[in-house]
């Protein structure tokens, strides 16, 4: 059993965190023995913090001011540093490239085993028996650099489970995953709970395959709990809520839906359904001059073919939507169209420019405030044009970090903060690879105002993503690279529609693809 | 100073004094000291032994303290990082990474400057495939310039940007040459037989500085006056922003917690 | 002086190498193999004696090379040995002139007293270039044998293989290995994240803050995250009770070798030798304690089998034997310089160096 008794924690001053405010305020949770317990909040509400308070990490590992007290299983985080607690509670973070010590995935997994002083015969047992809850026993003698990410958080996993311990923390695990990744990440979660009985904390932006195996949520907001219970109750009101859930609180579905499933029973017996006739084509409609024209592309990396002959098209005022399993070429085919990758044949035709947002944004930042690493790029472009900064801060809901340092924002604003530095540049055609990967419900709908923003002036947005929820939001058309080759290409709600990237609102009410666009035919019927 | 303190300084304090002693040796090693076939050949090898006893006597004393995950995850990093650096060095002997080494040293204080260069070197003998006996003295002398800018890094914390950066940019220009006066001590006798500028026991003193000074002058002082420059240049060309960046993290070494009572409420209403 | 290599080290080892690494020989079996080549070197420094290590050391790596960026090295450095020698070469003949006979005379330079005052060019003579051509193949000789080391060892293991007592130490080079890929990737990603800002080229001012602070921060935050996992995975318990004496330990170690030191300044042979051995064993004690005293348990120990302990000391029998022969006066071992003459070989030094390649031609590879 895991208790929380009037915690409250603050950073230490000198550091890159906010300057002594307080990230937990009387926080008093408990979670018995056996619960999956989610923790669901925007970047920067305390998640990450209550979760490393759980193992001793906050106050022992990152300093701070601390008051109250956390009991893990009998032992309180006062008296027993992370180390001392190494055999009741494990933890994994978010990062798969930030968790092996050993280059060996057995090694590794032994790492735990070996600190604590094990013998070595319960040491290799506990390894095969850690090998085989998690299914990677075809992993054991591969080094972890060779990994996917999803093998790489499944490895770290049994890593922080070697020790049996009874509770394992989780802070946003999926987060850096694909969607293959994380279905088996998330898997293997729900099949520990269940078949071990391991504790589980969990705390996710990925909600829509989060929330359905857990018994519980809490919700925090600015270092607060402010609502506790079932998942579906707790994140009916929440923006990053599966759509599913937020649909069943737009037509007042009791208990609120967490599972597609169970969104369908609700909607069959539905007594009045919204009208799908008055579903309008809100999108821009007459698509404007073209901006990018590819044709026959072909490029071969480390003698691989990875696009045979794509062909595409991008005009002013269109969202474009690049869908694909990983591997397909998405990136690929955005660092073509900026120029950054060669074509070995095949034709690309850029009417003005093009800019790429690379997935990490960490490989841009690295100037003191976010506002100075705007005006740098202009700096580097000989220009000087501070409203263009200020447009682009407000765009993206930039506004109140415009002076903090870019290190110390979460990594959904830090995203931001990368669109907004490219982008100022002033490139008509924005081409945006997985901008939403890490990104809370905030952070997500800022960006969708100022793609939508971006293209309503003019421009183009092209958006690789896995994020099927965002391209249905505001994507106009949609091109799907299966393999190197395009596989589907049309207008957005055409091809979400007839394929198996269909978002969750067009499985249960089809043909609506969003809440919005249930919301907003509603209100057309009761006008 | 109390006991506890009285061992570890003692054994930095031979181990440099047994360190320089190893290296110096054409300086003080006379004639007789050699067994009767032994050639000036030998003594390098000899003196890199020692040197690898020194090595493993500092390993050893280092450990006491604080030896937490963030510091073995800020030493592999940054180990890393110097490990890539040392791949465009000049033949000199890893002034690529100094910068790093002095920068990294001035923010997170001497001993973590004394472990980056033992590490560092370390790695960067993985990286480029130069494990032998001239490993020992590398990791010496660089965990001695580590340490160093970290005494250095306590005392410039209170100025300003540009007069720390400027210490710490003479620092290293200072230490290039005597890192390369260090590896050029210590292989001497390798780099030249016989003749008016090689090494030979037993000549004295004065004439064993002159040759010295002429061997240096004639070899190395070319490569090491680069080296030193390249690597002030890039401790005040970087600094700027690696050295506040880099002091962000000096807390997650050494955490400072605080611990406050709080008068406990009656009942715990809202315990969820 | 040490040699560097161009070798790139980007591809992690492969499936199924650590399966078989496990039946590789031991590093430490391939360290000892190398130190004794190295003192076999020196103890036969005759040119052809040499070309004969440098061959068996050839054989190590033709035979056993690792998969690692590290296996294709070995000529690397030897080409990188030989320029040093080349280089060494020229320096001694240009600096050495007194009798002999003269090859030619170069243009001279006599630099001026506060440079050294010694002269540069003038006479080049054969004695004095044959002797600095066989030192420098010495020198390339010792080089061979490290530089097969380095092709044949897996870091890994090497590092795996060092005593408790330096396991922080050990960890901190591991884990500096493992990031050295994901490193080379973060500055390929800086680097193109700075071209894609403006539109597919660099700006050149500037370039350097903006490709260095990233790789660095970024680098410091995964290093934050790595620590977290480490901590909550249990590092770092230490237990205090053996790490007094190892320190006291140490402590005598260098004050022993401090004496020695003064000893051999007082020219008092036997004396400094006692006090080296003396202190060495106080070192190994001192690691052999602070050894015991962590309470950290080992998951796969790699306990040398005896084949592996006799692979280890056979190569130890060459520099035994050739100190012996040494000893007796022969006089082959060590060539003289003479040009017109061709090295004499005798055969009981070639037996004794041929011990060497029975460690190659019998261990098993990974």
């Amino acid at each position: 059993m895991i208790t929380f008794e009037a915690v409250s924690f603050a950073y230490p001053t000198a550091s890159g965190a906010e300057s002594g405010s307080a990230v937990l305020r009387d926080v008093e949770v408990e979670v018995p023995a056996g619960e999956f317990l989610l923790v669901a909040g925007a970047s920067g509400s305390g998640k990450s913090t209550l979760l490393r308070a759980v193992n001793g990490l906050v106050p022992h590992a990152t300093g701070g001011r601390f008051s109250g007290t956390v009991t893990t299983f009998g032992r309180t985080t006062r008296d027993h540093p992370p180390r001392s607690l190494a055999d009741v509670v494990g933890f994994v973070h978010q990062d798969p490239e930030a968790q092996f010590v050993v280059d060996h995935v057995e090694g590794d997994l032994a790492f735990v085993l070996e600190n604590l002083g094990h013998g070595r015969d319960a040491m290799r047992r506990r390894v095969e028996e850690v090998l085989d809850a998690l299914d990677i026993a075809h992993l054991r003698h591969r080094s972890p650099a060779t990994l996917s990410g999803g093998e790489r958080q499944r490895c770290a996993i049994a890593g922080a489970l070697a020790a049996a311990p009874s509770a394992l923390v989780l802070d946003e695990p999926t987060s850096q995953l694909d969607p293959q990744g994380a279905e088996d990440v998330l898997g293997a979660i729900a099949r520990l709970n269940a078949d071990l009985g391991t504790t589980i904390v969990l705390a996710e932006h990925r909600l829509d395959r989060a929330a359905p195996p857990a018994d519980r949520a809490i919700r925090i907001v600015e270092g607060r709990i402010v609502d506790s219970g079932h998942a579906g109750h707790v994140l009916a009101t929440y923006d990053g809520a599966p759509a599913v859930t937020r649909l069943g609180r737009l037509l007042g579905w009791m208990p609120p839906p967490l599972t597609v499933k169970e969104a369908r029973r609700h909607a069959a017996s539905q007594v009045d359904p919204p009208s799908a006739t008055m579903l309008t084509a809100a999108r821009a409609s007459a698509p404007g001059d073209p901006l990018v024209t590819a044709r026959g592309l072909r490029v071969e990396l480390d003698a691989r073919p990875v696009l045979h002959d794509v062909d595409v098209d991008v005009r002013a005022g269109e969202v474009v939507a690049l869908l694909g399993r990983n591997g397909a070429g998405k990136t690929t085919l955005l660092r073509s169209l900026a120029g950054l990758q060669r074509a070995d044949r095949g034709s690309i035709t850029v009417a003005g420019r093009a800019a790429y947002v690379p997935q990490d944004p960490n490989s841009l930042l690295f100037a003191p405030t976010v506002r100075r690493e705007i005006e740098h790029t202009l700096r580097l472009l000989g220009r000087s044009d501070p409203p263009a900064v200020d447009a682009w801060l407000t765009a993206l809901h930039l506004e109140a970090v415009a002076d903090r340092h870019p290190r110390s924002l979460s990594g959904g604003e830090r995203q931001r903060v990368a669109i907004a530095a490219v982008a100022v540049g002033g490139a008509e055609v924005l081409l945006l690879d997985e901008p939403t990967r890490g990104m809370d419900a905030p952070s997500r709908t800022a960006l969708q105002h100022a793609v939508e923003r971006h293209a309503a002036n003019g421009g183009a947005v092209v958006l690789a993503t896995h994020d099927i929820e965002l391209a249905a939001r505001c994507a106009t058309r949609a091109v799907v690279l299966g393999d190197g080759d395009v596989v589907a290409e049309g207008e957005a709600r055409h091809v979400l529609t007839g394929s198996l990237f269909a978002p969750q609102v067009l499985r249960v009410l089809p043909p609506f693809l969003t809440v919005e666009e249930v919301a907003a035919a509603l209100d057309r019927s009761r006008r | 100073m109390n006991l506890s303190l009285a061992r570890p300084t003692a054994v930095y304090a031979l181990v440099v004094a047994v360190g320089a002693g190893a290296f110096l040796y054409p300086f003080w090693l006379p004639r007789e000291a050699l067994p009767a076939e032994a050639h000036a050949g030998d003594a390098p090898l000899v003196a890199a032994l020692v040197g690898a006893l020194a090595v493993a006597a500092v390993a050893l004393e280092v450990r006491r303290g604080t030896m937490n995950g963030a510091t073995v995850a800020l030493l592999g990093v940054l180990g890393a990082s110097a490990g890539l650096l040392r791949l465009l060095d000049l033949p000199g002997g890893g002034s690529g990474m100094f910068f790093l080494v002095v920068l990294a040293g001035a923010a997170f204080g001497a001993r973590f400057g004394l472990l980056l260069g033992l590490v560092a070197m370390a790695t960067s003998a993985v990286v480029t495939g130069g494990i032998g006996p001239w490993l020992p003295f590398q990791m010496l002398a660089l965990s001695w310039m580590g340490a160093g800018a970290g005494a250095t890094g306590r005392l410039t914390r209170r100025l300003r940007p540009l007069p720390e950066l400027t210490v710490l940019a003479a620092y290293a220009w200072v230490w290039g040459f005597v890192y390369g006066a260090i590896m050029n001590l210590w292989f001497w006798p390798f780099a030249i037989g016989e003749g008016d500028i090689s090494w030979s026991p037993g000549i004295g003193l004065a004439e064993t500085l002159h040759r010295y000074w002429s061997f240096y002058v004639l070899t190395s002082f070319g490569w090491d006056a680069a080296g030193a420059l390249a690597n002030a240049v890039l401790v005040v060309a970087t600094g700027r922003a690696v050295l506040p960046a880099l002091r962000r993290f000096a807390s997650r070494l050494d955490p400072v917690v605080e611990v406050v009572e709080q008068p406990r409420r009656e009942p715990a209403q809202n315990r969820v | 002086m040490r040699p560097t290599s161009t070798a790139t080290l980007t591809a992690p080892t492969a499936t199924g190498d650590r399966a078989r690494a496990r039946t590789a020989t031991p590093a430490l079996v391939w360290l000892s193999w190398a130190l004794a080549a190295a003192a076999a070197v020196q103890l036969a420094t005759n040119p052809l004696y040499v070309t004969l290590v440098v061959a068996i050391a050839a054989l190590v790596v033709q035979s056993h090379a690792n998969r690692g960026p590290l296996g294709s090295a070995f000529p690397v450095l030897i080409v990188a040995g030989i320029a040093f020698a080349g280089i060494r070469l020229v320096l001694t003949a240009a600096t050495t002139h007194g009798t002999g006979d003269v090859l030619f005379t170069a243009p001279e330079a006599t630099l001026p007293r506060i440079l050294g005052g010694f002269t540069v060019g003038g006479t080049v003579e054969a004695p004095v270039v044959a002797r600095a051509a066989a030192e420098g193949w010495a020198i390339v000789g010792i080089i061979a044998a490290f530089a097969a080391f380095n092709a044949v060892v897996s870091h890994h293991e090497l590092v795996q293989a060092a005593p408790r007592a330096f396991y922080e130490l050990g960890l901190a080079v591991t884990v500096a290995l493992a990031f050295v890929p994901s490193t080379i990737a973060a500055i390929a990603a800086v680097r193109e994240a700075d071209r894609a800002r403006t539109g597919g080229h660099v700006v050149r001012r500037g370039r350097l803050m903006r490709q260095v602070v990233p790789v660095l921060e970024s680098g410091m935050e995964r290093a934050v995250s790595l620590a977290e996992s480490m901590d909550s995975r249990g590092f770092g318990r230490r237990s205090t009770a053996g790490e007094a004496a190892s320190g006291w330990l140490g402590l005598g170690a260098l004050l022993l070798l401090g004496g020695c030191f003064v000893a051999l300044v007082a020219r008092a042979r036997s004396t400094a030798l006692v006090m080296a051995l003396v202190g060495g064993a106080a070192l190994v004690a001192a690691v052999v304690v602070s050894s015991r005293a962590s309470t950290r348990t080992r998951y796969r120990p790699r306990r040398l089998s005896a084949r592996e302990w006799v692979l280890a000391a056979v190569p130890w029998i060459t520099p035994t034997m050739l100190a012996v022969i040494g000893g007796a006066a022969a006089d082959t071992l060590r060539w003289p310089g003479d040009v017109l003459a061709v090295p004499a070989v005798a055969l009981s030094p070639v037996i004794a160096l041929a011990a060497l390649a029975v460690t190659p031609l019998t261990a098993r590879s990974a």
